[in-house]
């Protein structure tokens, strides 16, 4: 939006306001009988998403599902990944959400690159490696052999997906 | 004929939230809510045929994005939604992200994602809870997710607050800022729902039983709700295994 705060109806008397130091409380400007929390505005520098597909000018179709475009429109660079590369993607894409070029700094082809979470309506997430992840971010130490163990011991993306199986089934 | 099962204990809070879903209105879950998910499709199914249903995250039901959702309560016009939480507390307030020192907790939840806005919007609100103990109902929550009480300037629709849970149905007094108990489940007394309250309820002279699930309801909810939410992908692990088959 590009505007330095907003109002918001709610969470005044919530320890999530009184512990935040970016709402407070101010007079509605156009009627001194109400007040009204805002909300500074989030702008970050890089939001890095994944969606469906994405063509050669850097349109894309983000998932269905979520806040990814309001991301994308507030932050100052977009990185996209994408399960598929085409000539041309259309604003009246059926699977998911269009985000025009403008509100994109780069894309990349990654297919399966929401894994272990799911990408609808190409895949589901993976809820055995999920449960894994979530065993294993219960300490520092734990989540270090998590990293060693599916991150860093693969020097590509293809060879990450290899060892799930999932990579022969990629669309190409 | 074999009697039908009695209701465990999501069947008998889908029911008992269900009934105050009123038809014509706009009533609203969030996400990981299979119950009150149950709720409204059986709802939808007996009293509210034309009850319009939101259930953030189902496809048929989800009405596109939340913050679609959020500006339909922004804009007065979300009738009901319903809220849990881990405790519950004398002043209304409910907490939803941690127990314990919110610095050092010993339990870290979800956290409240829009439910800090919707306890505003939303003209009405259901409270329930799987458990009525004195753990969930505490003088006060170790944190404020949402809040009751409102500053004097701030505007906020003020219908209804109520809480259902296996025990009890209690619903807030704005004017003694109280909860009270307003009707007691079956097979329980005044007596336990107060030693299981960690404060005092205000008590009416006659506390009413709340009506048991009907035999009628108890069959939609076992047949078409638990067979609509299969079909449309809304919660179907929980209508297989925690819905009884009729």
């Amino acid at each position: 939006m590009g505007v330095p705060f907003v109002p918001i109806r709610g969470l005044a008397g919530t320890d999530v306001f009184k512990r935040r130091d970016d709402m407070m409380i101010m007079t509605n400007p156009f009627d001194p009988e109400e007040d009204i929390v805002v909300a500074r505005a989030q702008n970050p520098d890089v939001a890095i998403l994944h969606g469906l597909k994405a063509d050669r000018e850097g349109n894309a179709i983000l998932r269905r599902h979520g806040e990814d475009l309001v991301v994308a429109q507030a932050s100052r660079k977009v990185i996209l990944t994408v399960e598929e590369i085409v000539d041309k993607v259309s604003p009246d894409d059926p699977d998911g959400t269009y985000i025009s070029t403008i509100n994109v700094t780069a894309v990349s082809h990654a297919p399966f690159g929401a894994h272990p979470t799911g990408c609808p309506p190409r895949y589901e997430m993976d809820k055995r490696q999920i449960k894994e992840y979530l065993e294993c971010s219960g300490n520092d130490e734990a989540f270090q052999a998590y990293l060693d163990k599916y991150v860093h011991s693969h020097k590509t993306h293809e060879e990450y997906l290899e060892r799930f199986g999932v990579a022969s089934a990629a669309p190409r | 004929m074999t009697a039908d099962p009695p209701p465990n204990l999501e069947e008998l809070l889908a029911v008992l939230l269900s009934r105050e879903v009123r038809d014509w209105e706009t009533s609203a879950c969030g996400a990981v809510s299979h119950i009150p998910a149950t709720a409204l499709l059986l709802a939808e199914a007996t009293h509210a045929p034309h009850a319009q249903i939101i259930i953030l995250g189902s496809e048929e039901y989800g009405r596109n994005l939340g913050k679609d959702f959020h500006f339909v309560a922004q804009r007065g016009q979300l009738d009901l939604f319903f809220i849990s939480g881990i405790q519950i507390d004398a002043e209304g307030n409910f907490n939803l992200h941690v127990i314990g020192d919110p610095d050092a907790p010993d339990f870290r939840l979800p956290g409240g994602y829009g439910t800090g806005l919707l306890y505003y919007t939303a003209k009405r609100v259901l409270l329930f809870r799987t458990e009525h103990t004195a753990r969930t109902f505490v003088p006060k929550v170790d944190f404020v997710s949402g809040a009751l009480k409102t500053p004097d300037k701030i505007k906020r629709p003020r219908n209804s607050t109520k809480v259902v849970t296996p025990m009890a149905v209690l619903t807030w007094e704005y004017e003694a800022e109280r909860w009270a108990l307003e009707s007691v489940q079956a097979g329980y007394s005044v007596q336990d729902v107060q030693e299981n309250t960690g404060f005092d309820l205000l008590l009416p002279e006659q506390v009413p039983t709340t009506p048991e699930p009907a035999p009628q309801e108890l069959h939609t909810l076992r047949t078409v709700v638990r067979e609509r939410m299969i079909e449309t992908d809304t919660y179907p692990e929980f209508a297989r295994s925690g819905i009884q088959q009729a």
